[in-house]
């Protein structure tokens, strides 16, 4: 019941990202980057996890992100140092608007790993 | 004079023949790249019925994974077992799909598929090699728990979701 189209991508680096102090006492952050070359994707929703898949608070410019088609999106995740020993996965996952005609029936995640 | 003046020029020239170099600089990192290749669709091929199968009208779904350095990644495709958007049913709907790989740019890769995980409706690889592995998705939805409830009108949606996790 619905079309097809020319191949859509999404992706995320670094794959395993390292943790450093950030400029807020007992707040460590990492750096991510996110390019989206799905042309019927704007929004991705970053999550942090813990090896079990549990969500870990964390803090970054916006949790839900709006990447335009083709373009890299650098963010920040901010962890407070007391989470950063259950911090395992840092994910983005596509996101679909509610109410907007579905185009795409393939939601994609990429999650990198925090050794 | 006419030497020198001949010389003069020479070294002038020479003098002006410079080579500037333009680097175009690249870097390759570890990365996984999900592309939804074919989204996939659903046919009708009886009133209570939903299939993605190309002999039902419809067409699997085809997600190509790029994996950029070998042996850092999982990929986890699961195939849906809930509409995201249909009409208001009444009735369940009983869902079957699978995940197999449908082609590949390494020949190791032919090894993904008898080393996959199936859990549920989850199917899980793990990407041991670096290069492209296209996997093709199928899903189906029945309705009513006999054969003969029709489905509603109106438009379904189910979602798969592609997953790429750093091991």
């Amino acid at each position: 019941m619905l079309l097809g189209f020319q191949a859509q991508a999404h992706e995320m680096t670094p794959a395993y990202p390292k943790f450093e102090l950030s400029y807020i006492d007992g707040v460590s952050v990492t750096k991510m980057s996110l390019f989206n070359r799905r042309s019927e994707i704007s929004y991705f929703e970053i999550g942090v996890f813990t090896k079990d898949w549990k969500k870990i608070p964390f803090a970054s410019t916006s949790k839900l992100i709006k990447v335009r088609y083709t373009k890299r999106y650098p963010f920040e995740v901010y962890v407070r140092n007391e989470d950063l020993d259950r911090v395992q996965y840092i994910c983005t996952i596509s996101k679909i608007l509610k109410g907007e005609e579905q185009i795409s029936q393939i939601a994609s995640r990429i999650c990198s790993k925090v050794n | 004079m006419i030497k020198k003046l001949t010389s003069l020029i020479f070294l002038l020239s020479a003098t002006c023949a410079w080579a500037v170099n333009s680097p175009i600089n690249g870097l390759v990192q570890a990365n996984c790249s999900i592309y939804t290749t074919t989204p996939g669709e659903y046919g009708n091929p009886s009133p209570w019925k939903l299939s993605t199968t190309a002999a039902d009208g419809g067409a699997e779904a085809i997600i190509r994974v790029d994996i950029a350095a070998a042996d850092y990644y999982r990929t986890k495709f699961t195939h849906p077992n809930s509409f995201s958007s249909s009409p208001t049913l009444t009735d369940g709907v009983a869902w079957t799909g699978s995940t197999t790989v449908s082609s590949h740019s390494v020949s190791g890769m032919s090894a993904y598929e008898a080393a996959k995980v199936v859990v549920s409706n989850t199917t899980t690889y793990n990407m041991t090699l670096a290069g492209s592995t296209w996997f093709k998705v199928a899903s189906t939805a029945s309705y009513g728990s006999a054969d003969n409830t029709a489905l509603p009108a109106g438009n379904y949606t189910a979602m798969i979701v592609a997953e790429c996790i750093a091991k």
